[in-house]
């Protein structure tokens, strides 16, 4: 088995996994202009959970889009690895997505036309590449859904259905998974399978992940939080638990 | 509720837009026909109006054959002149003669017209009386003179005091031409030529010295007109009428409008049937619609809106669609008769230049049949809408009902056998109207039918797409899968124009065979000569080419009209002496030595339909010479040159005036020296076509294929609307699926896969649209010629490469349909699909 991490060279273990430079987003003009980033300067470290907090339109699913290359911002660089990704056109943008980053979004994750085996392969299909069929074993076993491959996404429970986005985000080995609170949508069981998973995958694979997520308790699976409001980082925890990220919420006043 | 309806055709003015077109079409294409038809109609009025104008009453011959301006009348002799001209109260009175003459241009080619005749006439000197002015030169005066008309003139560079050549029944002959003149004010009687020559040469050139055609008579001023009518009357021999220059006027009216209600109505089918896939393109847009407004509709209801007035307001967005779209339709009608007239004239028919004459009846039939469709079209869809329980708001879309599905099933398939059966007992009667309503009744079972096959058939049609495209195509090809109805729905209206398309090239097809194998059949002479357009073949001509040396045998063909069992028929005649060396003709009972006796041989359809054989007597009657009986003396099997009715030339010749030579058949040794020298022997005919069996059979099909070329022209609109309608879907679709596609280029699918994506969906549409119609026009087609094997089409042939073509063009088509919702797909927001909630 080849891990992601093993495949890391030493010197860009060095660089974070994603950074950005005083990114700012800017939606509308003038009196009515809304500063969703109002100039965030941030790193994710390599084979490292990040969990990302704030409240309610601080800019998390905004950062997350700039950095992952969904969207432009209005100013400053984001870098996947050392690749500043504002030079990138359209097709390199969409390549980078496909190739080095994985996404878990609140729902609608998968394309409801493809059984679960095509959706987790998807990226590789996109790309015309062969699936490596040792690695998808892997997560398949690991995310405990070998039954249910040959079903279609309106078959599969919500839970099943974020693990199969889990296992998709994996499929390339990226160098970041950004996932926009995954777990929003599953009740506790489910939410806690899910978190492990990616808290293993972490821990055993090395793999990176950035984790936006509104439960003190999901937060806990991560190495290190980033707490923001009003589009800047207000605040930075390492090694959290539910307790310590509660209490670090209420003296920032979210 | 009025609100909801307004707000939500506003909401959605993309695919209002795309639906609006289907209607502005078909709207369009009827209105251009009858504006078309209206303003021929009125060209010709006021043209035959200029005509006649100076003239009070003409007299003629009672007509013998036919009625109105298209009778055959006997002529009068020149001595009646004078007899008229003593009537008290009559000013004037002019005699004249009509008939073929036909200009030489400056190449040596005779003139054709596409259709229009070629007329040679007297000119009336008296210019009280003649609907010529003369607009430069001067009137003919010599017997070798002429004057051109002006259009004819203009468009071939003929200027005053230029020599002309003109063809005529007798020889060639070269005239001066001394004037230019016009009708009135057109320059042209309706595209025909005209060459007016002084009374006795018009007589000498039309070969009828001695005689005239009518009388124009002019009343002198204060004269009772009824008096003077009666007058005349009472001068005037058995047979010979007067009639006022108003019923001329009329007859001339009437007759054009008959033959151009042909015209009319056939254009007119073709528009109901581009408006029939129309319909087919807004029932598929307002069932989409309906079920992207579920939740809408289901949360309207929930707030109270009756069953009724859901209903209402699906049908009044139709209403106003189509309201809005047969009013655009309209004015472009205008722009579509142009259009036509100018297709119409691609395919070689000559239509006059009028000002647009646009009837109030235009506008009511365009704005009832647009807003007709469009309502009809949208009851269904109306009717799910009104199904939809309140519950729908809360949770996903439903799914049909088996119960639904099985009813529609039951429905197709019990509209799909009517359809087959009106159909054949239409074609057998034969019945166009049964044929129409049986197809139609096809069409919209198999458009029911059609959502049971389009799942497993996209998945065959896509697996070759999925692997060459690899997961663009197979995500095109689930896509095309997800919703068998819609699929079903958006290829219907495809199936139903490439049916169509299928029908008439199966059609095609065995017609060209047959008319090709029947030329071999039927003639065994290595030349035949005919004249050229509406030409006549001079009467000098059968004497230079069996002088030719190298001909063996000549055969004179004429042929004309008479009346057999008091209706109307075309009688054919050839010369007797070398007729077994140029004509085949098979007897199934009797022999061809009867001819020689001057009796009539039929052909075995008609003698079996008509009940006729062999020693049995027909009543006749001939223009000339009256009522007789004629004696059944033979019996052949049916002929592509002869038609029904055939005697001999000579007793041909004593029955008719002028006897017009239609063709000659020649047989020669075979070389092509005898070849050569007979076109040598016949260039001074212009007006001759020398053509070997092989070239008459290329011309036979060229007709044929020429007429084809119209039918798929103006089929082609109803298959252009069909891919307004897989447009419209995709667009659609793409709208429903914004999510789904953000999602898929989120994860890494480029723009390009994107595009490629749509285009695999549209063309799985396109090519299984295309294999229903094609599958569903091939039986049409072959149904309609076996029906056709009495007519003389014997050879059924599905003509499979030219139905691959089709079934190939339509996937381009589908491509083509695919870019503008492809390009659209590929520029949605990649955060479409995460932004939404
Ligand atoms: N497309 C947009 N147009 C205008 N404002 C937007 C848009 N997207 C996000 N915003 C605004 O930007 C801010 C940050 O949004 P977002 O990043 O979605 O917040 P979060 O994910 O933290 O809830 C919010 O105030 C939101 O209203
Ligand atoms: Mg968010």
């Amino acid at each position: 088995m080849v891990l992601p991490s093993q495949t890391l060279t030493g010197d860009t273990r060095a660089a974070p996994a994603a950074h950005s430079v005083d990114l700012r987003k800017t939606y509308g003009a003038g009196q009515a202009a809304v500063h969703a980033l109002a100039g965030i300067t941030v790193a994710f470290e390599r084979g490292r959970f990040t969990a990302v907090m704030g409240p309610s339109g601080s800019g998390k699913s905004t950062l997350m889009h700039c950095m992952a290359g969904l969207d432009r911002p209005t100013s400053g660089q984001s870098f996947v690895g050392d690749l500043d990704i504002g030079k990138l056109d359209d097709a390199g943008l969409t390549k980078l997505r496909r190739d080095r980053i994985g996404f878990v979004f609140q729902s609608f994750n998968l394309i409801p036309t493809l059984t679960a085996a095509e959706n987790i392969t998807l990226p590789v299909a996109l790309a015309g590449a062969k699936v490596d069929q040792e690695w998808l074993g892997y997560l398949v076993k690991q995310l405990g859904i070998g039954d249910r491959l040959a079903h279609r996404p309106s078959e599969l429970s919500g839970g099943q259905q974020q693990r199969v986005a889990c296992a998709r985000a994996l499929i390339n080995k990226p160098d970041l998974i950004f996932a926009d609170e995954p777990t929003g949508n599953l009740d506790s069981n489910a939410s806690a399978d899910l978190l492990a998973f990616l808290r293993r995958s972490v821990q055993e694979l090395g793999q990176s992940i950035v984790m936006v997520t509104h439960d003190p308790r999901g937060a806990g699976y991560a190495d290190r939080v980033v707490f923001l409001a009003d589009g800047t980082v207000v605040g930075d925890l390492e090694r959290p638990t539910a307790d310590t990220v509660l209490e670090r919420m209420r003296t920032l006043g979210a | 509720m009025r609100n909801v309806t307004l707000k939500g055709l506003l909401a959605h003015k993309l695919r209002l837009a795309l639906t609006a077109l289907a209607i502005v079409l078909g709207v369009a294409f009827i209105s251009g026909t009858f504006v078309l038809t209206d303003t021929l109609n009125n060209t010709f009025s006021v043209l035959f109006g200029n005509v006649y104008q100076k003239v009070d009453f003409q007299v003629r011959g009672v007509a013998q054959l036919g009625s109105g301006a298209n009778a055959t009348r006997n002529e009068l002799p020149e001595s009646l002149l004078a007899t008229v001209r003593r009537v008290p109260g009559v000013e004037a009175a002019e005699g004249g003669v009509e008939g073929y003459a036909q200009f030489v241009a400056h190449d040596g080619k005779a003139i054709q017209t596409g259709g229009a005749p070629t007329l040679g006439i007297s000119f009336d000197p008296d210019q009280q009386i003649s609907a010529l002015r003369i607009i430069a030169g001067g009137p003919p005066v010599t017997s070798g003179d002429v004057v051109m008309d002006a259009g004819t003139a203009q468009k071939y560079g003929f200027t005053v005091g230029q020599r002309v050549r003109i063809v005529s029944a007798g020889a060639v002959r070269a005239f001066t031409i001394t004037g230019i003149a016009e009708f009135g004010s057109a320059n042209n009687l309706a595209g025909a030529t005209l060459a007016a020559f002084t009374l006795p040469t018009a007589q000498d050139v039309v070969q009828e010295t001695g005689h005239l055609d009518d009388i124009d008579v002019v009343t002198a001023p204060g004269a009772g007109k009824a008096v003077v009518q009666r007058d005349i009357a009472a001068v005037l021999p058995p047979g010979v009428q007067v009639v006022t220059g108003q019923t001329l006027v009329n007859e001339n009216a009437s007759a054009i409008s008959q033959s151009l209600s042909f015209f009319s109505t056939a254009l007119l089918v073709f528009a109901f049937i581009s408006l029939f896939v129309g319909g087919f393109t807004i029932f598929n847009t307002f069932s989409i619609i309906v079920g992207q407004r579920t939740r809408e509709l289901a949360l309207l209801r929930i707030v109270g809106a009756s069953r009724r007035q859901v209903f209402r307001s699906v049908l009044t967005e139709a209403a106003i669609t189509g309201l809005v779209s047969s009013a655009i339709g309209l004015g472009l009608g205008v722009l579509a008769a142009l259009g036509l007239e100018a297709l119409l004239r691609g395919f070689g028919i000559t239509l006059p230049a009028g000002s647009l004459v646009f009837e109030p009846r235009t506008v009511l039939v365009g704005l009832a049949v647009g807003v007709g469709v469009t309502v009809v079209a949208a009851i269904g869809p109306a009717r799910n809408a009104v199904r939809i329980p309140p519950v729908a708001a809360l949770g996903d879309r439903q799914s049909d009902s088996d119960v639904s599905l099985r009813r529609r099933f039951a429905w197709g398939t019990a509209l799909a056998v009517a359809g087959v059966v009106l159909l054949a007992i239409g074609l057998a009667k034969p019945a166009i109207q049964l044929v129409g309503a049986g197809a139609v009744c096809i069409f919209v079972g198999a458009a029911m039918l059609a959502p049971v096959a389009a799942r497993p058939l996209s998945s065959v049609i896509g697996r070759p797409l999925a692997r060459a495209l690899g997961v663009s195509g197979k995500l095109g090809r689930e896509n095309s899968m997800r919703s068998p109805r819609r699929t079903a729905q958006t290829a219907s209206a495809l199936m139903v124009g490439l049916a169509l398309v299928a029908a008439i090239s199966v059609f095609g097809a065995s017609l060209s065979r047959s008319s090709t194998a029947s030329v071999d059949d039927a003639i065994s002479a290595d030349l035949i000569l005919t004249a050229n357009g509406s030409g006549q073949v001079s009467g000098s001509v059968p004497a230079a080419a069996s002088a030719v040396p190298g001909v063996t045998a000549t055969t004179t063909v004429y042929r004309s009209q008479f009346e057999l069992q008091n209706t109307l028929a075309t009688l054919t005649a050839v010369s007797t002496q070398h007729l077994a060396g140029t004509l085949i003709l098979r007897m199934t009972a009797g022999t061809t030595a009867a001819l020689a006796r001057g009796e009539l041989l039929i052909d075995s359809t008609t003698a079996t339909s008509k009940h006729l054989s062999v020693g049995g007597a027909v009543p006749v009657r001939f223009a000339r010479t009256g009522s007789s009986v004629l004696r059944v003396g033979g019996i052949y099997q049916a002929n592509a040159l002869i038609g029904s009715y055939l005697v001999s030339a000579a007793f041909f010749v004593s029955h008719f005036t002028n006897p017009s030579l239609a063709a000659l058949l020649l047989r020669t040794n075979g070389s092509a020296a005898a070849d050569k020298a007979v076109t040598n022997a016949l260039a001074p005919y212009p007006n001759l076509q020398v053509q070997t069996r092989a070239q008459f059979e290329q011309t036979q099909n060229a007709s044929v294929n020429q007429l084809l070329g119209l039918v798929y022209a103006l089929l082609g609109l109803a298959v252009l609307i069909a891919l307004i309608g897989i447009v419209n879907t995709l667009m659609l679709s793409v709208f429903e699926r914004t999510r789904e596609i953000g999602l898929l280029r989120a994860v890494g699918m480029m723009r390009r896969q994107v595009r490629a994506m749509i285009r695999s969906e549209a063309v799985i549409l396109a090519i299984f649209g295309a294999i229903i119609g094609i599958i569903i026009g091939t039986g049409m087609g072959i149904a309609l010629v076996s029906s056709l094997k009495q007519q003389g089409i014997t050879d059924t042939v599905v003509p499979a490469s030219r139905l691959l073509v089709f079934l190939l063009l339509s996937a381009l088509l589908g491509l083509v349909a695919a870019s503008w919702p492809a390009r659209r797909a590929a520029k949605l927001d990649v955060l479409a699909a995460i932004a939404a909630e």
